[in-house]
Order: structure tokens, then C-alpha cells, then sequence
């Protein structure tokens, strides 16, 4: 036994002192806890730590494997993430208790706060008391068992997962029913209250998804996307596209859902030029051995940092949006060029983090996939809380790409039209954020970059939070981001251009003196080096590539991810279709791509007049539109355009 | 030429008319098979007519850069189809056989317009094969006279002589000929009319104003090895020639084919078809990979039965007593690689064995000759000396192509030289001694992609394959045709490289770029730079001065860190609206409008649409069936009903208080309807003075019309004008502004709303739903649609443009859509920034 005296030591020499003890096979016991956050995150080892008081927020979160004895109450996030182990709790829980665990068995003998068990996907919380309002929320497997009040809206929008309650049912929640219970699963519960010594001799109601919200009830009337390259504003207001449009949704009566990114122009990247002519500029042979363009992304809070060989790294992308193949492709392009790869939401593969060289790791609201093993393994952590393509909304992947596998992976059934949740079940305002970094953080022994996303919106505050809470870099994503499937409406009026979101960022950070407290890792439509090096002299640290390296991988952008018969076995998870991607091939073709992109950046840089990447700046640039003079606040030069044109013919 | 040069636009005025093409068209890319093809055919075009049942449309597409369509349905070697990229994924897409479904379909009949001659020069050309025909053709069109001389007896070359009828029956090439001649009624075709023989080259010079030399690679090449004069060794094109004569000589037991080409390919499984002949052997000196023989080919000649003999090379023929032969022959293996690339074979040691036969078909090549052009100095070895840059032989009046200039070919590209050719003798015969050098000009005739929702899944399927049928020596044909549903099937499969597919930042040129960026070798600084100066050139401004202000240029702003988004996908928002204070409820903030001169039934179905949904009615007369009517009252017209639910006063553009406007009913609102600024600011004041519930803005200033949104884009300004004089009058709160303009989805209404509407009214879009259709300046509705079909339809739409507007609000963080602001939203552009009063996203 080891005892470690929180009066004594930090939370963060405490948990490192669990840790080694833990690795050694000792119990420990926690003196003095006194309600602090995070004891005994990032525990994998099959030890017990018995906590003699009270803890704070996510106590035994982010485990395995290990046993937690609480004397008195705990905060919220109790057991946050645990895959296997126990939590026994002598008092109350906080709210979301058991949030996400996937194994655990999670005791709590007082009462828990709301939203028990929220995305949890495996494993028993038990409440010997009363429960708060909305156990159960968004669970997609596993056992809760309540044996007193149910709290209001018992198993709102559960997709799985039973819930079983002793006590009074205040209220269902959206999408619950009630249903008969099997002898067996009594015998079973009885059988867990005896092991944990809870006295209950009343009898059970049980609480499942009634089923009504996992499918879309009518299915979309397909079509190939038909190419409306003119939009109104340009052309006949009531355009085909809008027809179409009006048709399809009088068919179905919802929103559609699409795969790609934005189908009309925005003010873009591509509405720059180049201060000097740089296709005049002598750039001699190898302009890449000419320029420095090796950049750190991360470090500048004492995590070990990305070292990507050039500003650029690969946006996240999710293994169920794609197929195994095409991650697997990509891993490998980004590892043979030396930059880094981002697992999206939905888990780490073995094959992906073996190809990828450095890898970072996304978490997502229903933490699918999420856990401290793969944690351990990452080159970055990544808070996602929205993308460009669709801000505001959880990952999609409709019923026909969550097979089984990919449900074994993320924890939840297989067959749902899976809409991931919009918000993270322990991030509902800036304070609580500061405190999940800090969960990561010391999970993981201070040693990955953490970072966050954003779609980009009200970027001029929301990056003013990312700075104050303490994030090594933001990865800020435009609305021209792609997905694998969204809403089309909010695919293109939902978030602000990218061009726009550098350049709010920037002037909202230069306003409050922060600029060098944080990172940004541009990205949404950057589609080359050229669109990389203005996206650099805007501001961005370095930029991510994410449907243009697919494109270099063998998609043919025909924007019907959704529908997941990818014909080039790209956005599919049929294995008839995966079959016709080669990973290998396409993987030479992305590392290919990657390599012209870092030509091109050279190319530019040296043409521009610098040795290094880092010496771009907006000096380098004008505006060809007036849009682009004035988000940019660049000098309009419309000229500019005629003698790039000139450039090019010549 | 390489695929980005070639994609890389020139300026179409620029070009001569023979030239210019499709590719400054900035959403046009030309597909690889296009660029494969030699004569550049417009194959995704016409794969898109096809699976829209336009064959006559396809049949032109093919037709136009092809005169011999008929016989490449049949026999062309389809350099497309390796081309294709969906030979990658799960095999291309079956080109060729799609070209034959439409030529099989229309070749025989098709009558083309004939191009008369409107020139005085002529030209003389020597030889009937495919690249002399084309050169022909390519300058009668132009309108010059032309005569083609050809020394056999039927026009046509190696596609006559070269290929048996199990691969390109006579009639198919018949097809051809016709419509060649009766399109080119100023060309004429002499045969058995051999230069040198019956004619020379002087005689021709001084008959014609250029000579164009097509003379082929007739003639079959010798082994050289001992034995090889024995009457049963004969060469491959002269035993081709034979049989496609008509002969069907008694064929020995077994026969032995020597070479890996076309001609070895044709001459196998001909001499199988004949009498006696049981066993055929293919000998090939190089491995099966190696091989040139095209891959369809070699396979219909494994399904028949023919055997190969790889890495074998003969090396003397030895006749036997018995009226057989002995084949002598060596093993091969791989040596380094040839200038070609392929690997030279190396004999190996101690491996000389015999294979047994009665005959040998030496398939080893071809030349060709001339004496009377080996007299004049024109040859060089086998072939008419020929620049390639302007197609000139020695003598400057003479020009050559094909074959007998260039070496054995294909039928396309032997084709394709003779559209250079002709070009080239164009421009001499206009005077003009420095033509744009020759490109092959890449069209486009836009065909929208082929709506088949299973393109994805679609396996290749090939037509039907006979082998050598039931009677094999009358040479039946080898494969079928595909069926309309085959043929639909495959078209449908195409994956459209050369179209945009509707993303923006990935349109057509730039996903190609990026597949190029992707293909080009890292130290290659030249390809590099050429790309990078391409990827320099700045897209078009989007957003031009004259691009008027628009909903589209409008987005949300989402909630992130500063805000909490509200989940879409499952919790609530509420939308529901009440006007007038009270004095009217809405289950959702829309109602329609527009219908008062529609049909009865669609009146029906919308009125059905609308009460399923619980929205309103916005007209001059009650629509019926129970949705609550607001009364659009016009000045002098009918009278206000108490039935209606408001009474809505039309306003002018100059303003005039309505008469006696005043509620029927406690219950019924009262409003104003402005189309015009004019008369906005009088309107609000009158309506606030004299307690109006709701101001009607109908953006399309056009009153009196049934459906003013037909005039296009709403301005946009009426809303931000009205709120700015309600705020300056510090009652925003009083009356309740419906707009009207514009509006298609849940999106612009939750827009409008931002802006400072209430609610807002659907017109085209509803209309839309209930089967309208533009035609001209005028909305008919589709008669095929029940009014069950419309109700639904209307309702639908409703539904999802509530969804859509409460999709909205819960992303900016909304869980009330009408407490959505103007700070909630940005403009994209600066004349819509301008005309709502919105800073441009990302200046703030």
C-alpha cells in the first residue's frame, strides 16, 4: 500500500505517484483528497485506490482496469471514460456520473446528479439513491440501475443500453419505453447488489429506446449530384438547383443530407494574389532544399510538439466516414512525408497508428472510440466541438456505414443512423473546459499537445477562450471543410470562410495581446500549396489538407459520401467496395500530392524572397476582390489578376 | 502530349476553326479517355446520351471526329478504355461496346448531310485506308475536291484486307463507306488503281494541288530464317488478305501462328475457323505480359481454344517427309529492357526443341514499298519520309500520314493522322506556311450526368461472347451487342471526369490538378513549375458588381466556445408564432401565397397541404379547405370578407390610407401589403397610428401578379429599411412583418427572421411542391399529379423548411427561432452586406 497525502503533494504528483505505484501492483490510499479534480485519472493498472474523503471532478476517469473506494461524495464525471474497473462511492455523485464508461461498474450508495451515464456504452451504474434528471441521456449500451426516484425524462434519446429502476418513474425521456423485464437480468442485478452489499429487496421497471429516432423515417430520394455551378445571384433565381431541391425535400419532408463540402463559391483563399510576380522569380532547382520549412506545432505550454517536415498536416477524417483502406492510405502518405495525421472521430486503428508517423487523437461528445489506451499512444490530443462543414452538429454516419465492426469500435449498435451528439456531456462553458484539458493533461502526464476545433463562427470569442483556457493549438476549420455526411443546408449557410475565420482570429487575438499563447492550424478548401502559403501569411502556424489529399488518393469528388457506396472505395464501409481501393497505390499518389504541395510552398516562399516559411507574412499579399480587400483588410488590387493571368498563358 | 499542357485552355479565338474546342471552358476537363483517344473522341458525351435514350445525340457525338464509327464499334483497339478511371476502382467502362450499341442501332440507316464542294483545288490521295479516307474526308468537308486512288479493288485498306469478318463483318464496313460517300459527294475513290502501276506520282502532282501518300504497311515482313520459303510458311497480313477475299482454303491439322500482334491475333483464330484445322499454336517470343496483342483479343483467342507458346522464338523451319513441318525453336528469357522499355528476350542455353505442324503464319510485321516513290527519292527504308511537325514529305507538294509513313499502328491512330494530314494540306492549299501546330481538339457537348442512383454498384458487364459459333467457317460474329438495359447499365457507370460534380472548391480543373499534383514526379522541376504556375491563375471574382444582394450570400453564425449550440439532432427549438398579439397562432411562422389563379385541383391539394401543416394562406380569395386566409384586400376590388382570418390592405407605391380599413371581427388582423420604398415609410407610420397587427413586405415590388417571385431575387433592402424606421421610431415591437420574397427553404425563412421578420410567405417554393413549372414568364402546374400527391408534396416541403428553420437556430444557439438576431448572421458579399445592414463575415 502507498499512500500519498494530497496536503502534501500536487493533484499532478499525485497522479504520476498512483501511476508508478499502480504500475508496481500497489494499492494506494488517498489522504487528505479534499474534492480535488482529476485523482487517479489515467490509471491502467488492476490496483485499488480507496480515497479517504471527498473528490472533486472525474475521479477514476480516463482508467482501466483499476478499482476506486471513495469514502465520501464525488464531483461530476465520476468514472469519466473508465473501460474496465469499479468505483465505489459512499456518498453522492455529481452530475453525469458513469459519463462514457465502457465496462465499468460504477456504485454510487448516495444520490447522482444529472445526466447519469450519459454516452455510456457498456458496463453498470448503480444509484442507490435518487437520480437527477435525464439518466441515461444518449447512452448507447450498458446498465443503469436506479433504486430510488428516476429523476425527470429517465433515458432521454437512449440508442441502447437498459435501464432498470427500483424507485418511482418521475418521467420518460424522448425516445424511452418502458418493457417487461427477464428473470435473468433480475437475477443478474440481484446478484450485482449482493456483491456491493446494497440492500433492495423491491422489485424493477425497465427502460429501453423506444426506437422511434434511430432512422431517418423516409429515406432521401437519391440522386448523383447533379453540377449547379451557377447559383442564384448568378443565374435565374428559381434555378433547377432550387427546383430539384423544393422536389426532393416535398418528397421526404426533412432536411437533406449530402457527403463533401460547400457547392457555391465563397470569398476564398483563392481571392489573393501575390504581392510579387513569383512565377517571374528565379527559384533555381530545388527550391525545397532552399527553404526552411520544418515547423513545431504545440510545444508552447511544455507538451512535446508535433514536428511536421512542413506547415502542414492532415485534417481530421474519421475511419466510418472512410474506409479502413483510404485511412490507411493516408497514414502512410503522411508518415513518408513527415507530417501529421488526425484520427477524427470514431477510434484509433492499429493499422493507422502503425502508418501514421505522428497521429493525433480527436475526442467528440459521445466519445466514440475514445479511451486512455489509444490516449497513451497519440502524438496529440484533439477536443473537437464543431467542424466547418456542419458547426453545431455531431458527427454523421448514416445506417449503412455503422457495421458491426465499426460499432464494436465506437461502443455503440450497429444499423443506427448515428448523429453524434453536438455538445460534450462535461463541456458546457469555458470553466468546465479548462477543467477537461486539465482531465487530459494529467491523464496523460502532461506530455501531448492538446488542442481544440473549431468551425469556424464567432471566432472573434471563441478563440479568445481557446487562448484563456489554455489550448497549445487551435485547428480552425471553415465552412468550405468537407464531410462524410451532413445537413446541405447547413453544409452551406451554417459557419464563416475560412478566409474570413484566419483573418478574425488574428485581429482577435492581436486585440487582446495573445497572439504567441496559442497555435492555429488553418483549414476548409485549402487545396494546394498556393491556397497553404496564403493561409500562412494570413497568420496560420500551418494548414491542414483533408478532401484534397483524398482527391490525390483516387476520389473523383462526385459528393455522394453519404450514400456509402463509394465507387472508389474511399467513403464506404462495404467491403465489396473497399476492395477496390489500393492502399498502397493511392497512398504513393497521396505522399505524391503532398510532396508538390511542398514544392509548392518552396517554390513561393523562395520566390517571395525568404529562406523559411515562417518569414511570410500579409506583406506578401493583395486583395483581388473587394470582399478579400475587406476581410483581409489587404490592399485591393484587382490588377494583380491580369498579370497572374498574363503568368500563366506565358 | 501530357495531360496538363493538354488541359490547359487556349484562347478559342484564337485558334483555327479546326482547333478550337471546349478547353477554356472552365467547367470542362478533358476525361482521359477523351485525351487517350487519338481522334479525341467525345466519349463521355455520348455515354451520357446513351443512358438518356438520345441516341441520335450520341450517334453525332461519336460520328463527329470519327467517319469509320461502324467499324471502331467493332475493331478499334480502344485505347479509352485503359484510360478510364474506373478501370482502377472495378473495371473500365466498356467504350467501344457502347459506341458499337449506338452504331448498330443507327449506323445503317443514318443519312448525314452531304458538305458540298466549295472549292476549286483538288487533292489527290494515294491509298483507301483508314488514314487516307479520314485525310479525305476531313478535306471534302472542307469543300475541296478530293480522289482518292487505291490499288485493290475495294476501298477501306487494312480494315477491308487486315480483319476477318468474325471481328468486322463486311456490311459494317459497308456502313462506313456509305455514309462516307454520301456526305463527301466531292470525293471520288478509284479502284484498282496502284501507283506506279496505273498511275505516278507526276501524273498525280500535276492532276492535284497537293498529294497526300497513305500508302500502308501492306506488305508482311520475313523471319529471316532457314526454311521460311516453303510454300506451307506464309505471311500473316498476305493469309489475311485471302480469306478476307473470300477464300477458305483446306487448312492442315495444325497450324502454328509466329508473333504477339494484332495481325498474329486475327490470323489464329481465322485459320482456326477454317477446314481442317483442329489445333492452332500461338509462338511468342516475349511473356504474356509482354505481349502486344490487345487484351481482348488474346482472351476471345483462349476462350477458342488457341494455345500460346510463350518465351519461344523460332529459329528455322524444317519440312518432314510426311508433308508436315518441324518448327524449330529456343526458350527466351528476360533481358535488360529495350529502348521501349520492354525487356529484350535472351536466348536460353541448351533449349532447342521442335513443335510439329502443318503450316506456319508468320505474324512478325509489316513494311511498306513503293517503286515509283523509291524512284522519286521519297522513301526511307519501309516508309515514305515524313516530318511529323506539318506532315511534308521531301517534295513540298506532297504530304504523307499513316502507316506507310509512320510505322504499323492502329486503325484510330492511323485515323488520327489523317485528321493531322489533312490539316496541314489545309493550311498549304489556303496559303498558309505557318499554321498553330496540330492538336487533336477536345470537345464537349454538356451532357448531364446519368441519374442512375445504382452507378456505384453497377459491375462491368460485357456483351455476350460466341467464340467461334456453330458454323466457324462461315465466320460468324463473335460477340453480341448489348441490350438497351445492358447498354443503359454500363452508361450509367461512367464516372464523368470530364463534368462538375457541384462542389465549389473542387471543381473539375481543380480535382484534376490535384490528380496530376498527385501523379508528378517530385524532382521533376519543370512539370512542378508549369503546375504551379497554373495553380497561380486566380479563379474568377464569384461575386461581380452586378451580382445583386441575396439570401444566399447570408450565413450563421454557429455557437461554440461562447455559446452552447442547442443539438439538432434531438432537442427541442421552439417555432411556433403568434401575430397580432394574439390574435393569431401559427404552429410554424409560414404561410403561402400565389394561388389564386392556379387550377382548381392544385387549389385543393395546397389548401389540403397547408391545413395538414397548420400555415396560412395569403390571397385575394380564400383558398378553402380550412387553412386561415388572409384577405389581400385591393383598392376597389373585392370587398373585406369577415370569413378571412386578416384583412391585409394592398398598398401602391405611392401611399394612400386605405378606406375604411378596420377588422371584421375582434379576432381578424389588420395589415398593410408594401411593395415598393416609396411607400414604406407612410405605410409603417399609418399602420403603427392606427394599430395594424402586420406589415406585409413583399420584396418583388410587383403587386397585382399572382406570383411576383417569378421576377427573381426579392430586394432584400425592404426588410432592412423597414426595421431601420421601426427602430427609429422605438416600436419595433408593434407590428408584425411578414415577408414575402424569395424565400425557398427553412433556411432563408429562418434568414428572413433574423432580419427581423415575423414570419414569412412561400410562394414559388410551395408552388414548387405542387408541381409548377416554369415556362417561359409563366408558372403551369404539371397536370399528372394528384391532389393527394400535391397535398402531401405541400405539406412535405412546410415540414422540412420548419426543420430547416429550427435546424438553424439551434446551431446558433437558439432554442427559440424567433429569437434569432441580425448578430446571429454575416453577409459573404458586400452588396448583400449592404443591402441588410450586416458586417461581411470575418471583419468583425
Amino acid at each position: 500500500m502507498v499512500t500519498i497525502d494530497l496536503s502534501q503533494v500536487s493533484v499532478r504528483e499525485g497522479n504520476e505517484q498512483i501511476r508508478a505505484a499502480g504500475a508496481e501492483g500497489h494499492d494506494i490510499e488517498v489522504l487528505n483528497p479534499d474534492a480535488r479534480h482529476h485523482i487517479g485519472v489515467g490509471l491502467i493498472h488492476p490496483v485499488t485506490v480507496t480515497v479517504r474523503g471527498s473528490a472533486g471532478y472525474f475521479l477514476g476517469g480516463l482508467s482501466d482496469k483499476a478499482n476506486f473506494r471513495v469514502e465520501r461524495n464525488v464531483g461530476w464525471g465520476l468514472g469519466d471514460n473508465m473501460y474496465n474497473g469499479s468505483v465505489v462511492v459512499g456518498g453522492n455523485a455529481g452530475a453525469i456520473a458513469g459519463v462514457a464508461i465502457r465496462g465499468a461498474e460504477i456504485v454510487v450508495k448516495g444520490n447522482i446528479g444529472s445526466r447519469a451515464g450519459q454516452v455510456m456504452k457498456k458496463g453498470t451504474l448503480l444509484c442507490a439513491g435518487n437520480a437527477n434528471f435525464m439518466a441515461g441521456y444518449m447512452m448507447y449500451g450498458g446498465r443503469i440501475i436506479i433504486l430510488g426516484d428516476s429523476g425527470e425524462r429517465l433515458g432521454e434519446d437512449m440508442s441502447g443500453g437498459e435501464i432498470f429502476l427500483g424507485g418511482p418513474l418521475n418521467s420518460l425521456g424522448s425516445d424511452a419505453t418502458l418493457t417487461d423485464t427477464e428473470q435473468a437480468e433480475i437475477d443478474d442485478i440481484r446478484a450485482f447488489l449482493d456483491r456491493y452489499e446494497i440492500p433492495f429487496k423491491g422489485s424493477f421497471q425497465k427502460v429501453v429506446n423506444a426506437g422511434k429516432k434511430l432512422r431517418y423515417g423516409t429515406s432521401e430520394t437519391p440522386v448523383r449530384s447533379i453540377p449547379f455551378f451557377t447559383f442564384s445571384g448568378q443565374s435565374d433565381y428559381w434555378n433547377q438547383k432550387v427546383q430539384e431541391d423544393v422536389y426532393i425535400k416535398s418528397q421526404i419532408g426533412r432536411y437533406r443530407v449530402r457527403g463533401y463540402g460547400g457547392a457555391r463559391a465563397v470569398p476564398h483563399l483563392s481571392d489573393l494574389a501575390f504581392r510579387k510576380d513569383v512565377t517571374a522569380a528565379a527559384i533555381g532547382d530545388d527550391p525545397v532544399a532552399d527553404v526552411e520549412m520544418k515547423t513545431l506545432i504545440g510545444g508552447i505550454n511544455g507538451a512535446k510538439p508535433l514536428t511536421l517536415s512542413m506547415p502542414v498536416m492532415i485534417a481530421p477524417m474519421s475511419y466510418g466516414a472512410l474506409s479502413r483502406s483510404a485511412k490507411q492510405a493516408i497514414a502512410i502518405a503522411s508518415g513518408m512525408a513527415g507530417i501529421a495525421e488526425n484520427t477524427g472521430e470514431g477510434g484509433m486503428s492499429d493499422a493507422q497508428r502503425d502508418a501514421a508517423k505522428q497521429l493525433i487523437f480527436q475526442m467528440l461528445g459521445g466519445r466514440l472510440g475514445w479511451n486512455i489506451h489509444d490516449m497513451n499512444r497519440a502524438d496529440g490530443l484533439e477536443i473537437y466541438i464543431s467542424q466547418g462543414a456542419k458547426p453545431g452538429f455531431g458527427g454523421q454516419l448514416m445506417a449503412k456505414k455503422v457495421t458491426k465492426e465499426l460499432a464494436e469500435i465506437r461502443g455503440i449498435p450497429a444499423g443506427i443512423d448515428l448523429r453524434s451528439p453536438s455538445r460534450h456531456p462535461d463541456i458546457l462553458g469555458a470553466d468546465d473546459l479548462v477543467i477537461k484539458i486539465e482531465e487530459l493533461r494529467e491523464a496523460t502526464g502532461y506530455r501531448l499537445p492538446v488542442s481544440v476545433k473549431l468551425g469556424a463562427g464567432r471566432i472573434r470569442d471563441d478563440i479568445k477562450i481557446a487562448v484563456k483556457d489554455g489550448f497549445d493549438f487551435v485547428e480552425l476549420d471553415g465552412m468550405q471543410g468537407s464531410t462524410g455526411a451532413g445537413g446541405a443546408e447547413v453544409m452551406e449557410y451554417v459557419g464563416i470562410p475560412t478566409l474570413s475565420a484566419i483573418c478574425e482570429a488574428e485581429r482577435a487575438l492581436a486585440s487582446i495581446g495573445r497572439r504567441q499563447d496559442i497555435e492555429i492550424v488553418l483549414m476548409g478548401g485549402i487545396r494546394d500549396g498556393v491556397d497553404a502559403v496564403k493561409g500562412l501569411c494570413l497568420g496560420a502556424d500551418a494548414i491542414a489538407l483533408g478532401t484534397s489529399a483524398i482527391i490525390a488518393g483516387g476520389c473523383i469528388a462526385c459528393m455522394q459520401c453519404h450514400v456509402g457506396q463509394c465507387v472508389t472505395g474511399i467513403a464506404t464501409q462495404d467491403p465489396e467496395h473497399e476492395k477496390r481501393y489500393k492502399a498502397k497505390v493511392e497512398a504513393q499518389h497521396i505522399y505524391t500530392f503532398l510532396e508538390s504541395v511542398r514544392w509548392q510552398i518552396a517554390a513561393i516562399t523562395k520566390a517571395l524572397g525568404h529562406t523559411s516559411a515562417k518569414q511570410l507574412s500579409r506583406d506578401d499579399l493583395v486583395a483581388l476582390t473587394p470582399e478579400a480587400a475587406e476581410i483581409t483588410g489587404l490592399p485591393y488590387e484587382p490588377d494583380r489578376r491580369n498579370v497572374e493571368l498574363f503568368q500563366a498563358a506565358g | 502530349m501530357t495531360m496538363e499542357t493538354a488541359r490547359i485552355g487556349a484562347d478559342a479565338n484564337l485558334m483555327p476553326q479546326e482547333l478550337a474546342d471546349d478547353t477554356s471552358d472552365k467547367h470542362f476537363v478533358a476525361a482521359p479517355c477523351q485525351i487517350a483517344c487519338p481522334v479525341g473522341t467525345d466519349a463521355p458525351s455520348y455515354i451520357g446520351y446513351i443512358w438518356a435514350g438520345k441516341f441520335e445525340e450520341a450517334f453525332e457525338a461519336i460520328t463527329a471526329t470519327n467517319p469509320f464509327s461502324s467499324i471502331c464499334g467493332r475493331v478499334c483497339d480502344a485505347p479509352c478504355e485503359p484510360a478510364c478511371r474506373r478501370e482502377a476502382s472495378d473495371g473500365a467502362l466498356q467504350i467501344r461496346n457502347l459506341k458499337r450499341f449506338v452504331m448498330d442501332r443507327l449506323g445503317a440507316t443514318w443519312t448525314p448531310k452531304p458538305a458540298a464542294q466549295t472549292r476549286e483545288q483538288s487533292i489527290g490521295i494515294v491509298g483507301a485506308g483508314p488514314a487516307g479516307l479520314v485525310a479525305a474526308h476531313d478535306l471534302a468537308v472542307a469543300g475541296f475536291k478530293v480522289d482518292v486512288y487505291e490499288m485493290t479493288d475495294k476501298p477501306g485498306g487494312m480494315m477491308i484486307w487486315g480483319i476477318p469478318a468474325f471481328r468486322l463483318p463486311q456490311n459494317i464496313i459497308g456502313e462506313d463507306m456509305v455514309r462516307l460517300q454520301k456526305r463527301c459527294p466531292g470525293l471520288t475513290i478509284h479502284t484498282n488503281t496502284a501507283l506506279g502501276r496505273d498511275v505516278t506520282l507526276e501524273e498525280l502532282k500535276k492532276r492535284h494541288d497537293a498529294v497526300v501518300l497513305t500508302i500502308g504497311s501492306w506488305w508482311g515482313k520475313k523471319m529471316g530464317i532457314p526454311g521460311e520459303n516453303d510454300a506451307r510458311v506464309v505471311d500473316g497480313v498476305e493469309f489475311l488478305r485471302r480469306i478476307n477475299a473470300g477464300e477458305r482454303p483446306q487448312m492442315p491439322r495444325e497450324v502454328v501462328v509466329i508473333g504477339g500482334g494484332d495481325v498474329a491475333m486475327d490470323a489464329c483464330r481465322a485459320a482456326l475457323r477454317l477446314p481442317g484445322c483442329e489445333k492452332v499454336k500461338v509462338v511468342y517470343r516475349r511473356g504474356p505480359d509482354e505481349i502486344p496483342a490487345r487484351k481482348i483479343e488474346l482472351q476471345g483467342a483462349v476462350e477458342e481454344g488457341i494455345e500460346f507458346i510463350y518465351n519461344t522464338q523460332q529459329v528455322e523451319i524444317l519440312p518432314q517427309g510426311d508433308d508436315s513441318l518441324l518448327l524449330r525453336c529456343v526458350k527466351t528469357g528476360a533481358g535488360e529492357p529495350d529502348a521501349d522499355g520492354r525487356r529484350r528476350p535472351v536466348v536460353m542455353e541448351n533449349s532447342q526443341h521442335d513443335i510439329p505442324c502443318g503450316m506456319v503464319i508468320a505474324a512478325v510485321g509489316q513494311y511498306g514499298a513503293n517503286d515509283d516513290l523509291e524512284a522519286q527519292g521519297l522513301m526511307a527504308g519501309d516508309r515514305v519520309a515524313t516530318e511529323w511537325e506539318g506532315m511534308k514529305t521531301a517534295d513540298p507538294k506532297v504530304f504523307a500520314a499513316g502507316d506507310g509513313a509512320f510505322g504499323g499502328s492502329t486503325i484510330v491512330m492511323a485515323m488520327s493522322h489523317g485528321q493531322r494530314v489533312a490539316y496541314y494540306v489545309k493550311a498549304f492549299l489556303e496559303g498558309n506556311a505557318k499554321p498553330v501546330a496540330y492538336r487533336t481538339p477536345w470537345r464537349t457537348r454538356r451532357v448531364p450526368v446519368a441519374q442512375d442512383t445504382r452507378w456505384e454498384q453497377i459491375a462491368l458487364h460485357h456483351p455476350e461472347f460466341h467464340g467461334v459459333g456453330e458454323n466457324p467457317v462461315e465466320f460468324p460474329e463473335i460477340e453480341s451487342t448489348y441490350t438497351w438495359d445492358e447498354a443503359r447499365d454500363e452508361a450509367a457507370r461512367c464516372y464523368r471526369c470530364d463534368a462538375e460534380t457541384g462542389s465549389s472548391d473542387y471543381s473539375v480543373q481543380n480535382r484534376e490538378d490535384i490528380f496530376l499534383m498527385a501523379r508528378m514526379g517530385k524532382d521533376d522541376v519543370a512539370r512542378q513549375a508549369r503546375m504551379l504556375a497554373k495553380r497561380l491563375r486566380p479563379r474568377e471574382n464569384p461575386f461581380p458588381q452586378d451580382r445583386p444582394a441575396t439570401l444566399d450570400d447570408l450565413v450563421f453564425l454557429p455557437a461554440n466556445l461562447s455559446r452552447l449550440v442547442i443539438d439538432p439532432y434531438r432537442e427541442a427549438c421552439a417555432i411556433n408564432t403568434d401575430l397580432g398579439f394574439g390574435r393569431m397562432e401559427l404552429e410554424q411562422p409560414f404561410f403561402a401565397a400565389g394561388f389564386d389563379d392556379a387550377p382548381a385541383s392544385v387549389k385543393a391539394g395546397v389548401a389540403a397541404g397547408l391545413k395538414g401543416v397548420a400555415a396560412g394562406y395569403i390571397g385575394v380569395q380564400p383558398l378553402g379547405g380550412g387553412a386561415p386566409w388572409l384577405q389581400l384586400v385591393l383598392p376597389g376590388q373585392i370587398a373585406p370578407s369577415s370569413e378571412a382570418a386578416g384583412l391585409i390592405h394592398v398598398v401602391g407605391p405611392r401611399f394612400e390610407a386605405p378606406q375604411g380599413a378596420a377588422r371584421l371581427h375582434e379576432n381578424q388582423l389588420l395589415g398593410l401589403s408594401v411593395a415598393h420604398h416609396e411607400a414604406l415609410e407612410e405605410a409603417i407610420v399609418f399602420g403603427l397610428e392606427n394599430k395594424f397587427d402586420v406589415l406585409l413586405l413583399n420584396g418583388n415590388h410587383a403587386v397585382g401578379t399572382s406570383m411576383p417571385e417569378l421576377a427573381g431575387a426579392p430586394d432584400l433592402s425592404m426588410l432592412r429599411d423597414a426595421i431601420t424606421i421601426l427602430r427609429r421610431l422605438n416600436r419595433e415591437e408593434e407590428i408584425d412583418i411578414l415577408w414575402y420574397g424569395g424565400v425557398r427553404s427553412g433556411t432563408d425563412a429562418a434568414k428572413a427572421i433574423a432580419l427581423g421578420a415575423k414570419a414569412v410567405v412561400f410562394g414559388m417554393a410551395v408552388a414548387f411542391a405542387a408541381g409548377a413549372e416554369i415556362h417561359g414568364h409563366e408558372l403551369l402546374f404539371a397536370p399528372d399529379r394528384s391532389e393527394e400527391e400535391r397535398a402531401a408534396a405541400v405539406a412535405n416541403i412546410l415540414k422540412a423548411a420548419a426543420g430547416e428553420a429550427s435546424m438553424m437556430a439551434r446551431c446558433t444557439g437558439k432554442t427559440n427561432l424567433h429569437n434569432l438576431e441580425p448578430e446571429d448572421i454575416r453577409a459573404l458579399t458586400r452588396a448583400t452586406a449592404a443591402a441588410t445592414g450586416l458586417p461581411l463575415a470575418g471583419t468583425t
